[in-house]
């Protein structure tokens, strides 16, 4: 155990891109964590996808044993959290169990949503802000317009920011120092009985669940009966340890101290991010504040292509909810795509990801419909209920009201773009609320709007509209009354139950109108006319007509043809089946997200 | 069709050569073919390795037959002038010919005039397949052909002049080809006095510069349902001078089809020469050669191509591509090319290849019929021919 005098927790807060998890890497090289040869880029970037994008999607925890300047060697714990806003909770559960954070700003890109988020995080949390003003070696560079913005836009003062170029090593060190200077240690009981922050876990195939603990009060050890609050497990403590960033085991973990927690349980949902770990007698019964239960806000249907993959589509989904108990999801089936799930996630990141993790990492052909959210639906019989899925929409008749979940939306631009971003909301029933300069070049407008609407296609059509310059932020603020119906999709005359979609009403036949038009060019022409219709409740809004296919044949064809236009058919007949048979139509994987891409 | 065991080896009674030349490449074709200019070798010993490569069929431990038919196509074997003459005379003197033995060399407009046309006629020709694709200026330079309308005229005339039998090439559903050039270009085609017409709707093949033209948006896509009116256009015109539609693409007058392609759609085996060039042998043949295990496997057809460079010199016996089909894969093969034919395929011979289920459903969908116990496509199933193929192969 490390006097807590000597400790410093601290987390690296960011904007994506703006050169977080290559700074985590220069600062594990220089204290000598990692050994050169076994420098991978990104270290704590575990997952591939997370190297390839360039997010972090697991918190991540290592220890660093720094020799500051004054010749003391200090523990510093680098918490590092995920920076996107799919993932607010678990980034404030990072930030609880630090003390201070680096606050990283790109020296070009200056302050961006992200990192007014982020800040305001570090700031409710009562954390001591140490801003660094990253990529100062890149031409665009401008560390003065940007050190303005930091104490403009964010009120931090920035005149000690530090300059470092994380991917030059310059600057990294004077990083060190100033955590070391300005982060304050942590401070508890020793002598109180245990108290210590759950603020991620993970599952391993061997040890089953593992904990990533802060030590609040008291101490943990080897062989300790302890009680998890929140669901008042009670287990032993089989191991604990250090992360550099291998797990090392240690005896004890005290006060101030972050470090994994090993119990044996297999059953990650009994091990909760933001629970408080004690003594199972004589614990506290005071828990941490700040925890709460993690709740999807996004839905989708997945279904296989090949309906023989079920099974297998079951099976990954169990062993990727064992490292993301976010994830939820139960069986859902569809006259269209047969067996499938619903399946809830944090938002659009997180189910891209996990899309793409299915099919990657377990080989599955996968179809997913449009995402939408939970809507509350208030029935005239008095009772409620909430539906996550279309399909589970009532019959309008016994509908007194429904409900949809609303956010504050918090877009960085310049001040050039704000007449389209001012465009782009009133397409998404967004409600502007104010905006204010926070620089020259930096207004921050905010407004609310329906959930619903921003996984319409908002962020992407936000970024093309501001050419890229504009950043997004969001936060719920609760559920709010709506005039929503449910819009149905009809080929050749048979409702696809895939292609339903709730909607706003004022919305609702320009939104029909537009994907049946999208649909008319995603639907390849087959061997029959297929037409088109939008309806809401039996009643056709809209109709288009994919053509029957007149011509298909390869004309010329002789003896050096024969084999390649054999093969060539063959390559056809497989591009089918990636398709999905709706009756007797082939529907390509595209069209169960073509309402995403209706542009206004 | 014989398999394995069954029959004597022979050598196929039907002889491809591919010449891989052209003057310049034309902005839609991805067939193998060299630029001349950038061939070292002089057109004479490109002639003789040619040669040379079909008489090494000869030394091979198999009974030649006599040719049927011999067609020398391309690539534009006209540009190789009288030495194509020569080539033609040393094939017809090795290999043994039946009587009325059909020789087609194809010819580009630019390079056959009425000497070539004769020296060819002299050697043994006895039909020359003109690439005249159509008699519309406009439309020849955009499929940057290196000939003109005129000079196609006059070429058909030396072939005429020269006693040779002749077909035409045509190319419709080409971007910006109006109905009315397409019809300019039948009729006047007519006027030239051909036995046999081909008429092909454009393609956009993979890796031409049309198809980076297309990619780029400077060309828009052929519209499939132009190509379609265009192809029934031609049908009837042509039916209109006596020219019935025998093949997807093919018209000719009574007796005038060609005999060497129809051998491709009947599981008639061809031996293939030159760079490029594809055969196919029956099993018997294959194993004698010593291509196929003699017993064992169930090998009942093999295809070759040949895999060799004119700007590396050509050997006698270059390497050989080789895909063998089974049995019921030959089977499955010859009702998918003999439904190219219009007489179809006969039900019995469609029932033992196990397609007498997917004819069914494709007779429900209006793509064949069943007339006189054979099998054959309907006009939607003659446009949409790839349904048919695909699903005759398939066995669905």
């Amino acid at each position: 155990m490390t006097d807590p005098t000597l400790i410093r927790n601290f987390s690296i807060i960011a904007h994506i891109d703006h050169g977080k998890s290559t700074l985590a890497d220069r600062m594990l090289e220089i204290t000598h964590t990692i050994a050169d040869r076994d420098m991978m880029e990104q270290v704590l970037d575990s997952m591939d996808i997370e190297r390839e994008r360039g997010i972090t999607i697991k918190a991540q925890a290592v220890r660093l044993e720094y020799e500051a300047d004054d010749g003391v060697t200090y523990q510093l714990n680098l918490i590092d959290t995920p920076g996107h806003v799919d993932f607010t909770y678990e980034v404030s559960r990072s930030l609880a169990a630090c003390e201070g954070v680096l606050l990283v700003v790109d020296a070009a890109q200056g302050v961006e949503a992200q990192t007014v988020a982020n800040a305001q995080l570090a700031m409710n949390a009562h954390l001591e802000i140490v801003p660094l003003i990253n990529k100062i070696d890149l031409p665009a560079a401008d560390p003065e317009r940007v050190r303005h913005e930091i104490e403009e836009g964010l009120a931090i003062p920035a005149d000690e920011a530090v300059l470092a170029s994380a991917k030059t090593g310059v600057g990294v060190r004077e990083a060190l120092e100033a955590i070391v200077k300005h982060v304050p240690h942590p401070v508890g009981d020793p002598k109180a009985p245990l108290k210590a922050l759950i603020f991620d876990s993970y599952f391993d195939a061997y040890r089953g669940v593992v904990a990533l603990i802060r030590v609040v009060d008291g101490t943990v050890g080897k062989g300790m009966k302890i009680r998890m609050l929140a669901t008042q497990t009670v287990t032993d403590v089989e191991e604990v340890g250090v992360r550099r960033p291998a797990n090392i085991p240690v005896d004890k973990l005290g006060v101030g101290e972050v470090g994994y927690l090993i119990t044996g349980l297999k059953d990650p949902s009994i091990v909760k991010v933001g629970d408080t770990v004690t003594l199972a007698h004589h614990g506290t019964t005071d828990p941490l504040p700040g925890y709460r239960e993690v709740k999807p806000m996004v839905y989708t249907g997945i279904f296989p292509i090949d309906g023989d993959q079920y099974p297998e589509l079951r099976d990954a989904l169990d062993r990727l909810q064992l490292n993301d108990p976010a994830l939820i999801y139960d069986p859902e089936s569809s006259h269209a795509l047969g067996f499938g799930f619903r399946v809830g996630f944090l938002g659009l990141l997180h189910m891209e990801v996990v899309k793409e993790r299915l099919e990657r990492e377990f080989d599955l052909d996968l179809l997913a419909t449009a995402p939408s959210v939970e809507y509350h639906i208030f029935l005239t019989n008095g009772t409620s209920e909430f539906i996550h899925s279309p399909q589970d929409m009532p019959d309008p008749g016994t509908i007194d009201h429904m409900e949809e979940p609303y956010l504050k939306a918090t877009v960085l631009v310049p001040p050039e773009y704000v007449g389209a971003v001012m465009e782009l909301a009133e397409g998404h029933r967004a409600s502007f609320k104010d905006m204010q300069y926070l620089s020259k070049t930096t207004v921050e407008m905010h407004y609310e709007m329906p959930l619903s609407e921003l996984i319409m296609d908002y962020f992407d059509q936000l970024k093309s509209r501001t050419k890229g310059y504009a950043s997004l932020d969001y936060e719920y603020i609760g559920y709010r009354q709506s005039q929503l119906v449910k819009l149905d999709v009809l080929l050749a005359g048979k409702v696809v139950d895939a292609l339903s979609f709730i909607v706003h009403k004022d919305k609702a036949f320009a939104r029909g109108k537009m994907l049946t038009e999208k649909l008319r060019g995603i639907i390849p022409r087959q061997m029959f006319e297929v037409p088109i219709q939008a309806a809401i409740g039996g009643r056709i809004i809209a109709r288009e007509t994919v053509k029957a296919k007149r011509k298909d044949v390869l004309a010329k064809c002789y003896g050096g043809d024969i084999s390649r236009k054999r093969k060539l058919l063959e390559k056809q007949k497989k591009g089918k089946k990636r398709m999905k048979n709706v009756g007797s139509i082939e529907v390509p994987q595209e069209a169960f997200m073509a309402i995403l891409k209706v542009d206004e | 069709m014989s398999s394995a065991g069954e029959t004597t080896p022979l050598l196929p009674a039907h002889l491809y050569v591919h010449v891989p030349l052209c003057r310049s490449k034309c902005a839609y074709c991805d067939f193998y073919s060299l630029p001349l200019a950038g061939v070292t070798e002089d057109v004479s010993t490109i002639a003789g390795s040619l040669a040379a490569q079909a008489r090494a069929w000869l030394a091979r431990d198999v009974e030649p037959q006599r040719l049927k038919s011999i067609y020398i196509g391309g690539g534009t074997p006209s540009l190789l002038g009288l030495e194509l003459a020569g080539l033609v005379a040393l094939l017809t003197t090795w290999f043994p010919l039946a009587p009325d033995a059909e020789v087609t060399v194809e010819a580009n407009p630019e390079s056959l005039d009425p000497v070539l046309a004769r020296a060819l006629a002299d050697a043994g020709v006895t039909r020359v397949s003109l690439g005249v694709q159509s008699l519309d200026d406009a439309i020849l330079s955009f499929l940057e052909r290196p000939h003109d309308a005129a000079t196609a005229r006059a070429a058909a005339q030396a072939v005429r002049e020269a006693g040779l039998a002749l077909s035409l090439d045509l190319i419709c559903g080409i971007p910006g080809q109006t109905t009315q050039s397409w019809i300019d270009t039948l009729e006047g085609a007519l006027v030239l006095r051909p036995e046999h017409v081909s008429v092909y709707p454009l393609v956009i093949e993979a890796g031409t510069p049309l198809s980076a033209a297309v990619a780029i948006g400077d060309v828009p896509e052929p519209d499939p349902d132009v190509a379609a009116d265009m192809m029934l256009l031609a049908q009837h015109v042509l039916a209109q001078a006596g020219f019935a539609r025998y093949e997807v693409a093919n018209y000719a007058l009574p007796g005038a089809e060609s005999r060497h392609n129809t051998a491709y759609w009947t599981g008639a085996s061809y031996l293939g020469v030159g760079p490029g060039a594809h055969g196919m042998l029956d099993a018997t043949t294959a194993s004698a050669v010593g291509f196929v295990p003699a017993r064992g496997e169930d090998v009942a057809r093999l295809r070759y191509s040949v895999v060799c460079d004119l700007r590396e010199g050509l050997t006698p016996m270059p390497r050989l591509d080789i895909e063998v089909l089974t049995a019921a894969e030959t089977r499955r093969e010859d009702v998918m090319l003999g439904l190219r034919l219009a007489r179809g395929v006969p039900a019995d011979q469609a029932a033992v290849a196990g397609a007498a289920s997917a004819l069914e459903t494709l007779r429900a969908a209006g793509l064949v019929e069943l007339v006189d116990s054979r099998w054959r496509t309907t006009e939607r199933g003659w446009l949409l021919g790839n349904e048919v193929f695909s699903a005759v192969w398939a066995g669905e």
